[in-house]
């Protein structure tokens, strides 16, 4: 009996080590709800208006204050990159959403039943 | 009687104190913050005192935290992402602190004020760029300029930049709107309970309802007090992998 131990322990291991290198690949993060999706797109567009027109307001400024009057040219022009760039944000938030999907299945109900 | 659910984000001086001209009086906000470093150093050098080799309940949730973020940092940023490791955790144990103390009823919610966040943000922000300058020198700005003709640089070059000034603001907004309104609905549907029990007879009774909601509001905000923290830890990751590797780890 004394002498089955060592074999039945290495059979333990080698199940862990199995378990554990079909969990390696599916790191520990919990998947994204609706909610933080819709919220984290939300936000980055909205912020990329921001900043777009806080950078054109702040050109206008900059140049009104060596008397040229840019006003309202750049917050326009900006605003619109800003709109551009939000867009961009959202489209590789997206992109990052659909490799993280992509790359971690959702666990099938087999892989619980084996462990 | 008014009850106004904006109330609960009121910052109240304790202990008032005006220097050259500032207010730096000790507030509830401040007193909320020092709670909440205090508990997290208490509860991971508590936690990791005795240093079983079989570790207590207490011990292993210190480990799982300290494996969660090294697992996530591993997989985001890689080797040598870690060294950034210590800064990372200290980030992602304060927000999450912060969040779960602010879920004590009666308590104050630290991160619901962008003043905050957005500091939080910022030294994110902030550290990203140093330590893209010093690892790559100027040439940390290729990560404005992506591979196109050059006619098309004069339009993308500004929106890489604009897209790259918006990270302290959609990760500190994120942090902050979200534990704004989860706080907000929480104190609304509190009202309504306050309303009902006292309008007497059957609407009394209607009073569970909104009661009933507030349970199950309270979990989920549970939930995303901690999917907020790893939010911001998970971005903070990913934002200081950009500056690591720049292009080439896509």
């Amino acid at each position: 009996m004394a002498a089955q131990e060592p074999e039945k322990l290495r059979e333990l291991g080698k199940r862990l080590d199995d378990v554990q290198k079909r969990n390696a690949g599916r790191a520990a993060r919990p998947p994204p709800t609706q909610m933080g999706i819709a919220s984290r797109f939300a936000t980055e567009l909205g912020a990329a208006l921001l900043v777009g027109g806080a950078f054109g307001w702040g050109l206008d400024w900059l140049f009104g204050h060596f008397g040229i009057h840019t006003r309202p040219l750049f917050i326009v022009v900006f605003f619109v990159l800003g709109a551009v760039a939000g867009i961009r944000n959202v489209m590789r938030a997206a992109s990052e959403l659909n490799a993280e999907i992509a790359a971690h299945p959702a666990p099938s109900a087999k892989d619980d039943e084996e462990n | 009687m008014a009850m106004n659910p904006m109330e609960q984000f009121a910052i109240k001086p304790i202990v008032p104190l005006h220097i050259g001209g500032y207010d730096v009086s000790f507030t509830n906000q401040s007193l909320l913050m020092v709670l909440v470093a205090l508990a997290a150093s208490l509860f991971l050098t508590l936690a990791m005192s005795k240093r079983s080799l079989v570790p207590s309940r207490t011990q292993s949730m210190a480990e799982m935290s300290y494996e969660f973020v090294a697992n996530m940092m591993q997989s985001s940023t890689g080797e040598d992402g870690l060294r950034f490791f210590p800064f990372v955790f200290t980030i992602f144990v304060f927000v999450l602190f912060s969040n779960f103390f602010g879920m004590i009823p009666g308590s104050f919610t630290v991160t619901s004020q962008i003043a905050v966040t957005f500091s939080l943000a910022s030294l994110v922000i902030l550290t990203v760029i140093v330590t893209g300058f010093v690892k790559h020198g100027f040439g940390f700005l290729k990560l404005f300029v992506p591979k196109a003709p050059w006619y098309l640089l004069i339009l993308l070059v500004p929106i890489e930049v604009i897209s790259f000034l918006t990270r302290p603001i959609s990760l500190s907004v994120r942090l902050f709107a979200n534990m704004l309104a989860g706080h907000t609905m929480l104190a609304v549907f509190g009202g309504f309970v306050v309303l009902l029990g006292g309008a007497g007879g059957v609407l009394s009774l209607l009073s569970i309802a909104p009661m009933a909601l507030i349970v199950a509001i309270m979990l989920l905000e549970l939930l995303v007090a901690f999917l907020q923290a790893y939010v911001f830890a998970i971005l903070t990751c990913i934002y200081l992998n950009e500056a690591l590797h720049l292009h080439d780890s896509h």
